[in-house]
């Protein structure tokens, strides 16, 4: 057992510096080598609360093994049905296995592929959390986030946009200020061209169905188009879609719509009833035509939305009423073509 | 007179089309207006070319065209001496501009292309053009709007208030002269004379040892006004409201009312045109202040710095435009509020300056949200001095920066930490600041815009608006 401390009586002025005071101004020699002002590479962040009030990750361990495992023995049972039939001459069943074992090989770099991509699409949702806390970064994590966003978007160090991103960047500028100009530099091209996507090919699909003679087509049309139009807007935000993030991408966007559905709609209630009163003016055909596209447009911009790497703020997310008109214009242009004046 | 009415008319057009703004760069003296008048003259004559105003949304879209100096509004006003500082920054070594001694006015025509409609409208092919007033003056004229409050008697009651210890002994001489003196034996010209003449010297004395909140401004830049009888007063110090009745009931000749006459003819015929003129048709507000100074100087000084500033902003009008407030009585109905000198702290120290910047103001900035005035505060280096580095210790890395101080010696250093908050009375007293006073940066090439920290955010929060 350790003896009480014995009493002991401070000076009153040697207490120590309160660790909470400012640093008090150092100079250095000028011989000292001093580098340009980079951005310190500090701890990573704990993870916050965002991240344990999201979704819990499932993961399909029993799915995963079942195909992973039937892909094993079924190669294992390929490779010895091939042994064993080069031993005992019998090409046929020989020739039988070495195909399933090329099948075999093919569905595991696909299984492979899928889940890569997968990964990948949950890379770029941490990503994008983490670009939506920039304004509260420092300067030095800031400046990480960009060099991330960059390779995200794909592009090479010497990218004319990155490189005017770079001549504009401070070393002074705080998190809010880079968000600025991240938006700006890097991400406007690729709004701009994301947005007439959209415009072009909300318009084709409506277009499409004002004149497609049956219904069951019309529906195909739909959906094929929109999931092109999906795949391309996400390959313009540097995602790379396989089967299965391709499925849940679009479930999301799906829900989104859903849930953004009645306070947009309660929002924008005045453009919609502009839009019917519009609609009435054409043909049914032609009516409906421009329901499906402003429905494909607004899909469009959902997953503009949901994929754009930095969140849009409020003032420039993009609107349907931006597009409302351009997507009027086709169809009545198509309207008046089909019917000469009198 | 016909031209000057056409001149009326075609003025009273403008702000209607709200197409010309005037803009108060408002500051104690060394908070640095000049620099920043001279870096936004600079910056925005370069603007799509050399300049690097990227946090200026019009200029990082490509829309900013430039801007042209043109005739000035009051032909009776010197114009600013923008090339007289261009010259001082250029010189070898480069100093800084020559601190203002005089009014002056800069109009500025800054051309634009409206901006897109929405994010993918199509671009607007015509340009168009705002006007921006700018208005230069000496910082220490500038306390003299909130005298425009008092009469005599108040104002010598505010005076020994503000007299703090530090204060009293810096005025001490005055103290002894005026102590002898009564308010109701008779003046002798000479003798208040005399007496002014020590005022004047403490309120000098005090500027220098880094007090901000000294009244009357003319005392320590008089100007054309040296040596006349309108600034031969002072406050009188033991006289307060309970002795109202007995001093009016003096002789029209004593000292009280002597006083009392000079301090009410400096307030018709000094302050009251200077603010009629020039303080009171403000659009947009920027207030400099100098936190890193203040810190130098102490506690004592900060609270003095404070109290300044937030009696300064009382003499300005703020609230909502419209366009009949636009056309006759314009109203400050945006501000900004910047530290500025940022590039003598390290980057990583610019959020506890703006944080402190905050808290110096306080109540200036409650009485605005209050308004419901839109403010920003951040901090800003309008001509940069220094070059941000970081220096390897120990395997660490630590921010420097790199400049050459005001002694003309090259230096590599950590000015020191800036205090999130007010730090404590013996803070001081163990630690205190001393951050050091650079040199501008020598320019390479004369064509090029002046370095700067953050001058394009605060144009474009002042401005921003009407480029769009």
């Amino acid at each position: 057992m350790t003896s009480p401390r014995p009493r002991q009586r401070f000076s009153l002025d040697d207490a120590t510096p309160n660790p909470a005071d400012p640093r008090p101004a150092e100079h250095y020699p000028l011989d000292v080598t001093s580098h340009a002002h980079e951005e310190e590479d500090d701890a990573t962040r704990a993870p916050g609360l965002d991240t344990a009030l999201a979704r819990p990750r499932k993961r399909r361990w029993g799915l995963l093994t079942l195909l992973g495992g039937s892909l094993a023995l079924g190669a294992v049972e390929a490779g010895r049905t091939l042994y064993q039939a080069t031993l005992g001459g019998d090409p046929l069943s020989g020739a039988w296995s070495a195909l399933l074992l090329l099948a075999l090989g093919l569905g595991g770099s696909a299984l492979a592929r899928e889940l890569w991509r997968l990964r990948r699409l949950r890379r770029h949702a941490v990503l994008r959390e983490q670009l939506d806390a920039l304004p509260e970064a420092s300067a030095a994590q800031a400046g990480r986030l960009a060099e991330r966003l960059r390779e995200q978007l794909q592009l090479d160090r010497d990218d004319p946009h990155w490189q005017a991103f770079c001549a504009a960047h401070q070393p002074h500028h705080d998190g809010a200020e880079t968000r600025t100009l991240l938006a700006h530099h890097l991400l406007a091209p690729r709004d701009r061209e994301a947005r007439r996507l959209i415009s072009r090919m909300s318009g084709d699909t409506a277009v499409m169905v004002a004149v497609s003679p049956m219904t069951l087509v019309d529906m195909l049309l739909v959906a094929w188009r929109n999931l092109a139009m999906l795949e391309r807007i996400t390959t313009l935000y540097g995602l790379e879609l396989g089967y299965a993030s391709r499925l849940r991408l679009f479930r999301q966007v799906l829900a989104n719509l859903a849930f953004a559905g009645v306070t947009e709609i309660a929002s924008e209630a005045s453009m919609e009833l502009f839009s019917m009163n519009l609609a009435s003016k054409l043909s049914t055909r032609a009516g409906q035509g421009l329901g499906i596209g402003l429905l494909s447009a607004r899909l469009g911009l959902r997953a503009m939305r949901l994929t754009r790497p930095l969140p849009f703020d409020d003032t420039d997310n993009p609107r349907l009423g931006d597009l409302r008109h351009e997507l009027w214009q086709r169809v009545r242009r198509l309207e008046e073509s089909a019917t000469p004046p009198r | 007179m016909r031209q000057t009415l056409a001149r009326e008319v075609t003025n009273l057009l403008e702000r209607g089309r709200d197409r010309q703004l005037r803009l108060a760069v408002t500051g104690l003296s060394r908070a640095g207006k000049t620099a920043f008048l001279t870096s936004l003259v600079n910056q925005l004559r370069h603007a799509g070319l050399e300049a690097r105003l990227d946090l200026m949304a019009c200029a990082r879209e490509g829309r900013l065209l430039g801007a042209r100096r043109v005739a000035q509004q009051d032909l009776a006003v010197p114009r600013f001496p923008y090339d007289e500082a261009m010259a001082a920054l250029d010189e070898t070594p480069p100093r800084w501009p020559d601190p203002t001694r005089g009014i002056s006015e800069l109009r500025l025509q800054i051309r634009y292309r409206p901006g897109r409609h929405g994010l993918f409208g199509m671009m607007n092919a015509d340009s168009a053009t705002l006007t921006l007033d700018l208005f230069d003056y000496p910082g220490e004229w500038l306390l003299d709007l909130p005298l425009l409050e008092h009469d005599f008697l108040s104002w010598s009651e505010r005076q020994q208030a503000a007299l703090t210890p530090a204060r009293r002994e810096l005025a001490a001489d005055w103290l002894e002269a005026v102590a002898e003196l009564t308010p109701d034996s008779t003046a002798d010209e000479a003798e208040l004379a005399a007496i002014a003449e020590r005022y004047a010297a403490t309120l000098r004395a005090a500027r220098e040892a880094g007090f901000a909140d000294l009244q009357p401004g003319r005392f320590l830049l008089p100007g054309d006004l040296a040596g006349a009888p309108v600034l031969q007063f002072f406050p009188l110090p033991g006289v307060g409201e309970a002795d109202r009745q007995a001093l009016e009931a003096l002789p029209e000749d004593s000292v009280y009312h002597t006083l009392s006459r000079r301090f009410a003819h400096y307030q018709q015929h000094v302050v009251k045109p200077f603010y009629r003129e020039h303080f009171r048709r403000f659009d947009r507000q920027i207030v400099l202040v100098d936190v890193l100074g203040a810190l130098n100087a102490g506690p004592e000084r900060f609270e003095d710095l404070s109290r300044a500033l937030s009696t300064l902003m009382r003499s300005f009008q703020y609230g909502k435009r419209s366009l009949v407030s636009r056309l006759f009585a314009p109203r400050i109905d945006r501000l900004a509020i910047a530290a500025t000198k940022a590039d003598h702290v390290t980057p990583e120290q610019h959020a506890n300056l703006v944080t402190l910047l905050e808290a110096l103001l306080a109540e200036p900035i409650q009485d605005l949200r209050f308004a419901d005035i839109p403010v920003k505060a951040l901090s800003l280096a309008s001509i940069r001095a220094t070059q941000s580095r970081e220096v390897e210790r120990q395997g660490r890395r630590f921010p420097a920066l790199r400049g050459t101080t005001q002694a003309g010696e090259e230096a590599l250093l950590f000015p020191g930490e800036v205090p999130a908050q007010i730090p404590e009375t013996d803070f001081w007293q163990r630690q205190g600041f001393a951050f050091e006073h650079f040199r501008p940066l020598p320019r390479d090439a004369r064509g090029d815009a002046l370095p700067h920290i953050r001058l394009d955010a605060a144009l474009d929060w002042l401005i921003g608006d009407k480029l769009s």
